[in-house]
C-alpha cells in the first residue's frame, strides 16, 4: 500500500521533470519570465553554481552546446551523469531493473561538492579568467 | 581485507570496497549499489549493505533549483558513502536520512519560491488588464 503510493509520487516527480524539460524545450528562460529567477540571485545578486542552468538546458535542447558552455559549463557537464543517474533510480523503483551504477568514494563526492562551492565563487569574481564563467556569453566573444 | 573483485586493500572493518563498491560482508555475493529496503518475494534478501546517498537529487538541487540546502545534502551523500567505507552501516543510514531530509528541504523551498513567483505573475498580469 505505502509502495504504491510512493511509486505515485515518484510517478509524479518524473511526470514533472517531464513537463519542465518541454516548458525548458519552447521558452527561453533568457527572455520569457515563466521561469523563476534564481532565488540566490534575487536576494543578494550573486550567481549561485546553478545560475543560467535553465538557459543552458534550453540551450542544449536546441543543439548549442557553445552557448549552453557559456551559460553554465557546470550543468553542461554534470547534466549526462544526472539524467543517467535519474534514470537509474526510476528504472528501480518503478521496474525494479538495475542498471550498472558505479560506486563513488566519499572522497570523490567531497572533491566534487568543493568543485561545486569554488565554481560559485569564482563566477562571480570580476577578474579576467574568472568572469567567463559567470553565465552569459562572454565566453563566445 | 582484500576485496575479491578488485583486490583493493580495505580497513578490516569496512562494509563496501573502497575502490569497486562490493560489499565485503560474508554471505551472498555483491548486492549491487542499490537503494536498500526493496524486498523481492521469493528473493532470500543479502544483508542490506547499500545505503542509498541520495547524490543525484543533492546534484539537481544544488544545480538546477539554485539553492543552496543542496550542498548540506552532498557533504551527506559524502558521508553516506565514507561511513560504508568504514564499515559503520548504522552511521550510514543516519547520513542518508539527513541526505534525504536536505533534498526534501530544497525541493519544498524551490516549489515555494515557484509558487510565490507563479502567484506575483499572476498579480502582475491581473494588475495589468485592470489598469488598461
Amino acid at each position: 500500500m505505502q509502495d504504491r503510493r510512493r511509486n505515485q509520487l515518484l510517478a509524479a516527480l518524473l511526470a514533472a521533470i517531464a513537463v519542465g524539460a518541454v516548458l525548458l524545450e519552447v521558452f527561453d528562460p533568457a527572455t520569457s519570465g515563466i521561469f523563476p529567477p534564481c532565488p540566490v540571485r534575487y536576494l543578494t545578486g550573486w550567481y549561485c553554481p546553478g545560475c543560467g542552468s535553465l538557459r543552458a538546458i534550453h540551450q542544449l535542447l536546441h543543439g548549442n552546446l557553445r552557448a549552453a558552455w557559456a551559460l553554465n559549463p557546470l550543468t553542461v557537464v554534470l547534466l549526462p551523469f544526472l539524467t543517467y543517474g535519474l534514470a537509474a533510480f526510476a528504472l528501480f523503483k518503478l521496474r525494479e531493473q538495475e542498471l550498472p551504477q558505479p560506486y563513488l568514494r566519499a572522497s570523490w563526492i567531497r572533491a566534487l561538492c568543493v568543485v561545486i562551492i569554488l565554481f560559485g565563487i569564482a563566477r562571480n569574481l570580476p577578474v579576467h579568467p574568472f568572469d567567463l564563467l559567470a553565465p552569459g556569453m562572454a565566453a563566445l566573444r | 581485507m582484500f576485496c575479491s573483485q578488485c583486490g583493493a586493500n580495505n580497513t578490516d572493518t569496512a562494509a563496501v570496497c573502497m575502490q569497486c563498491g562490493r560489499s565485503l560482508q560474508a554471505g551472498p555475493p555483491a548486492t549491487p549499489l542499490q537503494p536498500a529496503g526493496v524486498l523481492q518475494p521469493g528473493v532470500v534478501q543479502p544483508a542490506p549493505v547499500a545505503v542509498q546517498n541520495y547524490l543525484v537529487f543533492a546534484i539537481l538541487a544544488t544545480v538546477l533549483c539554485c539553492l543552496p540546502a543542496g550542498i548540506p545534502a552532498i557533504v551527506y551523500a559524502a558521508q553516506v558513502n565514507g561511513k560504508l567505507q568504514m564499515g559503520d552501516v548504522a552511521g550510514a543510514q543516519l547520513a542518508s536520512k539527513n541526505a534525504k531530509m536536505w533534498c526534501l528541504i530544497s525541493a519544498g523551498l524551490g516549489l515555494g519560491v515557484g509558487l510565490i513567483y507563479g502567484v506575483l505573475v499572476m498579480v502582475g498580469l491581473l494588475s495589468g488588464i485592470h489598469s488598461n
